[in-house]
């Protein structure tokens, strides 16, 4: 009953925030239309990377690996119908992307999610940095040359509110995949793994299906935003979507915000973009110093993340009346 | 008894590298019962457990459920068979709520149709949790979680249940409350394979008795046919254990 | 036929270099399970304070090595045991690794301050002397490098197998709880450990300063580096970390010759994954328990 009436709260907020996003460039400076985009992809990323580590307790060094793989594969592939209106171009791109990273995320599955705990997380970075070596070196992927992409925008529509759309409708679509995951029988059994695997497995969990479906879903879905954030950039080198900070940011977004929860990874991302790119702006030289002592401060003071903290307060409060 | 027994273990051989864990077992579990498994530390009766499962591969031999073999299949198509399995250290799942084990637990196991709202309120009722459904499992007493851990093996659905020390570590009324779990669990047509310690339960719990000893079936029948069992007597009830089971016998 | 010698020889040269740099992250691994990706900006550390310490005290860079090691020793010990221990306790080893990734983050930032994002090199008067063996050339300062990683290497077998200290290592790796209940102070060992681990960290650093120009982002290669070095050698022992660093070093610098100079990168990771699909537990196996 209560579950059912929060559940439904949660519908309506969301919803809420949703219209409220979409017309907020309306009255927002261009500047923050801009990190807005990158709220949006990086709490999409967070929220990707999520179905595998926050869920199942899987975490991934090497989201980048995909995200480039859905770039460059769907870039090529745009550039062999360069004739094409770019929007044609662009749904050409997302199939051609999202397959190639379906398939490879399919083969590397079997093999790589045998791997638990700290070897699983440095095998899929050494899979990322594989991809990614062999993405600069080898010509046809362009890697080091670069690649160019359409403006796939609408005439008279400023790209970058374009773009901001773009992203926040990728960004709904993964919280509403990431939802229907969580409340299926497929998220219960993803919960479990991430609890006790051979327990999981005892009570008829097909763990290692599971497993390879929830990393094969992660997969697509860091593609798309590859291929979305790379035509937002307009032209791509290796190390534009093969980066190691994203590695790394898409696990820091679901630790800062709360593991495991749907919430926590957009706020986490809401938070650290905000504070990199606004309140650090500025201070690029401190950047790193910045992420680092946030890292520290997080893993000391707030394990379970800001969620987790929230939680406990209430918990608190509650107690305490 | 009836002819259409539900677990047979034909020739079973279990090797460990060079240490030979399961010597050709032979037993037959009829549908409806307790059946016990006993035998001293190291006997096999884990292991035994872990082949009924799948949780290791027989070296030799065949294991039936029903008319099926499955020797080899994957652990969760066991499971999806019918067979559950309740560990002696239980293992919630710690971050999740008494009900959410349950309800796992209801999504999974046993394949066919299924209420898994009801399947999870019937166990945590037959576990006596229900107070205790919005929980974290990981809050919980040591003999609660014991009764969880039984509870979410039923709550799979099974036809047979294998419970491995269900009563290991508890005060005497908690062991009575789990004996008459077991039994409540026996009445509603689930058969239960129990490997047990406390010889006062399992004389007053079992319908059929297996004594293993060094990886070997030595004996079998009902509790005081056992009990009475010469080579039982020397090898197992023989050493300065068997006090409790004098005292149930009485 | 004289290429493939001299690739060899070159590959053995850097590998011993590896071996150095990764075998304390391979023994805070072995006994704690905690990967330490602070590791690789310790290598880079020492080799900065030797780069100092040489032009200050107007000394051989290798002259420098036990200061830097008694500096970076309790630098070690001090951040095991009033931050990474911590994390441990408060929340997971994986989030364990994230604390030390943030360490890594801060101290390479503050290098970036203190010394600027340009390379470095600490060249000793001998830089340009070398020698001839039948047909192969050695550079002096190579082979100097080289000796000193082997020597301290072997120290450090020593001292792990013929001292208190390394008993109890080895003891704390083997069964913690066990450990613990025989009188050992655990959260010592464990700092200690790592004290050590930055110790010989530094002065793999200085061996590296000699022979490359290094500079602070250098940091997520070493650690990278000693990753797949305990990968290919196994977790634990200076014997894992001298066979793991001697391959990579060989297989480095032939991918380097007859692949392509931009290969080794790409071998390197690859060896890694396939390392830990086929043996997560290196060709000589965990010297201490099992690791996973």
């Amino acid at each position: 009953m209560t579950r059912q009436r929060s559940e439904r709260t949660w519908i309506c907020l969301s919803l809420a925030a949703l219209v409220a996003a979409a017309l907020a460039p309306l009255v927002l400076a261009p500047f923050y239309v801009r990190v807005g985009q990158l709220v949006l992809y990086s709490a999409a990323l967070g929220l990707a990377w999520a179905i595998l580590g926050g869920f199942a307790g899987y975490w991934s060094f090497g989201q980048s690996a995909f995200i480039g793989i859905g770039a460059f594969v769907g870039g090529l592939a745009e550039a062999e119908l360069a004739t094409a209106p770019p929007a044609l171009q662009f749904l050409v791109g997302l199939a051609a992307g999202s397959a190639a990273c379906a398939v490879i995320a399919a083969l590397l599955a079997y093999p790589v999610l045998r791997l638990r705990g700290i070897y699983f997380a440095i095998a899929m970075l050494g899979v990322a940095h594989v991809f990614a070596e062999l993405n600069n070196n080898i010509d046809i992927f362009q890697g080091s040359l670069g690649l160019t992409f359409p403006n796939i925008g609408i005439a008279g529509l400023d790209p970058h509110v374009f773009y901001y759309e773009l992203f926040l409708v990728a960004a709904a679509a993964t919280l509403l995949a990431a939802w229907l995951i969580r409340r299926s029988r497929f998220g219960y059994g993803l919960l479990s793994i991430r609890e006790d695997e051979d327990t999981a497995r005892m009570l008829g969990v097909p763990t290692e299906h599971y497993k390879a479906a929830a990393f094969v879903v992660s997969a697509v879905i860091a593609g798309v935003l590859g291929l979305i954030y790379a035509h937002s950039l307009g032209y791509i080198t290796t190390g534009s979507v093969y980066r190691d900070d994203t590695n790394l940011n898409a696990i820091v977004y679901s630790l800062l915000g709360g593991m495991g929860t749907l919430i926590g990874p957009i706020i986490g991302a809401a938070i650290l973009v905000v504070l990199t790119h606004v309140v650090l702006g500025d201070f690029l030289d401190f950047h790193m110093f910045a992420t680092g002592l946030l890292l520290v401060l997080l893993v000391l003071l707030a394990p379970s993340g800001l969620v987790g903290l929230a939680r406990k307060l209430v918990g608190r409060k509650k107690v305490r009346r | 008894m009836s002819d259409d027994p539900i677990l047979r273990i034909e020739h079973v051989t279990k090797r460990f590298r060079g240490l030979l864990a399961i010597n050709d077992v032979s037993l037959v579990v009829p549908r409806g019962i307790i059946a016990s498994l006993i035998g001293p530390n190291g006997a096999g009766k884990s292991t035994l457990f872990n082949l009924i499962t799948g949780y290791a591969p027989v070296t030799a031999g065949a294991i039936f459920y029903g008319e099926r073999p499955i020797a080899g299949l994957a652990t969760h198509r066991i499971a999806a068979l019918g067979i559950a399995r309740a560990f002696q250290i239980a293992r919630p799942f710690r971050d999740l709520s008494v009900a959410d084990n349950l309800r796992i637990a209801g999504m999974f196991g046993k394949s066919g149709a299924r209420d898994v709202d009801a399947t999870a309120r019937r166990a945590l009722d037959l576990a006596g949790l229900a107070e205790l459904a919005e929980t974290p499992a990981g809050a919980m007493t040591v003999g609660q979680l014991r009764r969880l851990e039984i509870a979410r093996a039923v709550a799979t659905r099974p036809e047979l249940l294998l419970a491995d020390e269900p009563c290991a570590g508890l005060n005497p009324t908690e062991t009575a409350e789990l004996v008459g779990i077991l039994r409540e669990i026996r009445a509603s047509g689930v058969t239960i394979l129990l490997v047990e310690h406390d010889m006062a339960a399992v004389m007053e719990v079992s319908d059929l008795v297996f004594v293993l000893d060094a990886g070997s079936k030595i004996a079998e029948g009902t509790p005081a046919q056992v009990t009475s069992d010469p080579r039982v007597v020397a090898a197992y009830l023989g050493t300065p254990e068997p006090a409790p089971a004098a005292s149930a016998g009485a | 036929m004289n290429l493939i010698l001299q690739t060899l020889a070159d590959g053995l040269v850097l590998g011993g270099i590896y071996a150095l740099a990764a075998v304390g992250f391979s023994l805070i691994f072995g006994v704690m399970q905690v990967i330490n990706l602070s590791h690789g900006v310790i290598v880079v550390i020492g080799a900065y304070l030797a780069l100092i310490l040489s032009r200050l005290l107007a000394v051989d860079p290798l002259l420098t090595i036990p200061l830097v090691m008694a500096a970076l020793f309790v630098f070690g010990y001090a951040y095991q045991r009033w931050l990474v221990q911590l994390a441990v306790e408060r929340s997971s080893l994986l989030a364990s690794m994230l604390l030390t990734f943030g360490v890594a983050l801060m101290l390479r930032n503050i290098l970036v301050w203190i010394f600027s994002p340009d390379f470095k090199t600490i060249s000793p008067p001998y830089a340009f002397v070398h020698f001839h063996l039948g047909e192969l050339t050695f550079d002096l300062v190579r082979v100097s490098a080289l000796a000193t990683s082997l020597v301290l290497l072997c120290l450090l077998a020593a001292a792990l197998h013929w001292t208190r200290f390394g008993r109890i290592v080895r003891a704390t790796a083997q069964q913690n709880l066990a450990a613990r209940l025989c009188g050992v102070d655990a959260r010592h060992v464990y700092a200690l450990t790592f004290g050590v681990s930055a110790a010989f960290a530094g002065a793999s650093g200085i061996a590296i300063g000699m022979v490359l120009p290094f500079a602070p982002p250098d940091e997520a290669f070493w650690t990278l580096n000693a990753f797949v070095v305990v990968t290919l050698g196994g977790v634990g022992s200076p014997a894992g970390a001298l066979v793991g660093g001697l391959l990579l070093g060989i297989v480095n610098t032939l991918t380097a010759q007859y692949v392509g100079p931009a290969f080794p990168n790409a071998t390197m990771f690859l060896i890694l994954v396939l390392m830990l699909l086929v043996r997560p537990s290196g060709l000589l196996g965990n010297a201490f328990s099992p690791s996973r």
